[in-house]
């Protein structure tokens, strides 16, 4: 992401670990809640065998399922943090 | 605790300072107790629990691979999850409702982050020693000593956050299995991974982030000070007696020399997990752990001072005022508690361990035989949710002199299966009185007459007029 220059607000007052967990943590969180309801209805291996991509483990669906969630959800945060910023001021 | 006071604070600059390492001294007494003894029974029953039988089967297994959970006697399926929703509920209700009455009960005594993380310092301490020698350890310079030191701690957090991990994959697939995997160094792709993934977990957050954790990633210290009223119980340090602070020799009167009770030993800071001066008042870092409390109270003993200086109390108990239990608040979340905790024993107690989906075709609405009769397929599913197979009876009603064709007179249904098969049902169109038609399917067991579904289907004719 660009734009530190500009943004001394973010850049210096809010630290690092705290940019990190605000983007992986609630995702992680969301990406859970979301792998519980899907697959709660939805069995992996019948979506994969109707689907046509062959026989996978449930482990493995769940697994794969939960990391796709996460990925889902942390870009969304990554958007929301990145919306966050202050907009650019005018330049002196 | 207002919410603008929390706010404020959030924005110093202290807030935003580089992390700097917490060494929390250890403390002894009867808060502490309480801690430790909680300890023992939350990470005992977490380590012990999946390897209990009953009935031939894990006794607490949340079945993955087998879309099962089983609890005991009791068996859920995908079709249960709303057992798990209402559980959620409860434990979220619970949550305010502690959390009104008492504060951070559940952060300071509970939370797994605050008994991971005291596992993890107990450790810490019996391989770098006290607060002092740690701190002292982290300033030399690194030598063979000190390699060994932090070698043997890693060494040893990872072991239990391994352990930790395989415990937590034992909930989920069967752990006897799992152990046998283990020791023959033959586990599955999938379990290894969430092994470490966990075990990963567990290190980073009850080693290395610590408080950080609840300052910075915990939803609940954000919204908890919501919850709290006049009344809560809180810890806090009492001014009034305590100022002006000071160092002093022991047995002398505060009043002699002119002080409050507080002889400044700085030992509260000390033993803060979160590294605050309660002095300062209440601030959101607080996980009202009450490490502040015990060891207080054993300077207060030792100074010939009475104890709780700093103490459990309510922001009405400090101005004077009484502290009152029953209010709105207190009364609303407990009926709530009680209601919807009642709803669901009662729910799970007629709980019947059968289901039947009708499933209408879909290619087609209705089909004329040759016999001039309207046909309507449907897929009928039966779920046999019980520990035991059974066999079912099902009969179809709603309209006069209907034809039900069935080619599966037998239901027949293991224990956890399901069985599909179509049935058509052909009706003298003289005899419909409507475009749809309500059907009625029953499904009763043969072995246990007291397992009988209802479902209600509908059945599709021509346009009559």
């Amino acid at each position: 992401m660009s734009g530190q220059d500009n943004n001394e607000y973010d850049a210096k007052q809010i630290p690092t670990v705290q940019k990190v967990i605000a983007v992986l943590w609630p995702s992680f969180l969301t990406a859970g809640v979301a792998t519980i309801l899907f697959f709660a209805y939805f069995d992996p291996q019948l979506l994969m065998q109707i689907s046509g991509y062959g026989n996978i483990s449930r482990m493995a669906g769940y697994t794969i399922g939960f990391f796709l969630f996460w990925l889902l959800t942390s870009v969304t945060c990554v958007i929301s943090c990145y919306f966050q910023r202050p907009c650019e001021k005018d330049k002196h | 605790m207002s919410s603008k006071k929390v706010a404020a604070e959030v924005v110093t600059d202290e807030s935003y300072a580089k992390h700097e390492k917490i060494y929390p001294r250890q403390v002894h007494g009867l808060f502490a107790t309480f801690r430790v003894l909680g300890i023992f029974i939350l990470l005992g029953g977490y380590y012990i629990a999946p390897w209990l039988q009953w009935d031939g089967h894990q006794a607490i297994l949340f079945d993955l691979p087998a879309r099962k959970f089983y609890i005991f006697s009791l068996t859920f399926w995908p079709q249960d999850f709303i057992y798990l929703a209402v559980l959620l509920i409860i434990a979220a209700l619970a949550l305010f409702f502690f959390t009104a009455l008492a504060g951070r009960l559940w952060c300071g005594y509970a939370c797994p982050q605050t008994v991971w993380t005291e596992v993890f310092l107990w450790i810490e301490r019996k391989v770098e020693g006290s607060r002092n020698q740690q701190i002292k350890l982290d300033k030399s310079p690194l030598t063979k000593f000190k390699f060994l030191r932090k070698a043997l701690k890693h060494s040893l957090w990872i072991l239990l956050s391994l352990w930790t991990g395989f415990t937590f994959v034992g909930y989920f697939t069967p752990i006897l299995e799992l152990g046998v995997k283990f020791v023959q160094l033959n586990l599955g792709p999938w379990e290894t991974f969430w092994i470490f993934f966990y075990g990963f977990a567990t290190y980073g957050n009850a080693g290395w982030m610590r408080e950080q954790v609840c300052i910075y990633m915990c939803p609940y210290a954000r919204f908890q000070s919501a919850m709290f009223d006049n009344d809560t119980l809180v810890i806090s340090y009492d001014e009034a007696r305590g100022e002006p602070r000071g160092s002093r020799k022991r047995n002398v009167a505060s009043e002699s020399v002119g002080l409050g009770d507080c002889v400044d030993c700085t030992l509260c800071v000390q033993v803060c997990p979160t590294g605050i001066d309660i002095r300062q008042g209440m601030q959101y870092q607080c996980i009202g752990c009450a490490a502040c409390i015990d060891v207080c109270n054993q300077v207060m003993d030792k100074m010939g001072y009475r104890k709780n200086l700093v103490r459990y109390t309510t922001l009405n108990a400090m101005d004077g005022g009484k502290t009152k239990i029953f209010r709105p608040r207190i009364i609303i979340y407990f009926l709530l508690l009680l209601g919807i905790t009642s709803a669901l024993i009662y729910s799970m107690a007629i709980r019947i361990p059968l289901e039947l989906d009708i499933i209408r075709d879909r290619n087609a609405l209705y089909r004329e035989t040759n016999e001039g009769l309207i046909e309507n397929i449907y897929t009928i599913k039966v779920i046999n949710m019980d520990l035991q197979p059974h066999q079912y009876i099902l009969t179809v009603s709603g309209i006069e002199g209907m034809k039900v064709i069935n080619k599966v007179p037998e239901i027949k249904v293991n224990s956890g299966e399901v069985l599909d098969f179509p049935i058509s049902i052909q009706v003298d169109p003289v005899n419909l009185k409507k475009t749809t038609q309500k059907l009625k399917f029953d499904l009763i067991s043969t072995t246990n007459p007291k397992l009988h579904v209802e479902e209600s289907g509908r059945f599709i004719g021509p346009l009559i007029r």
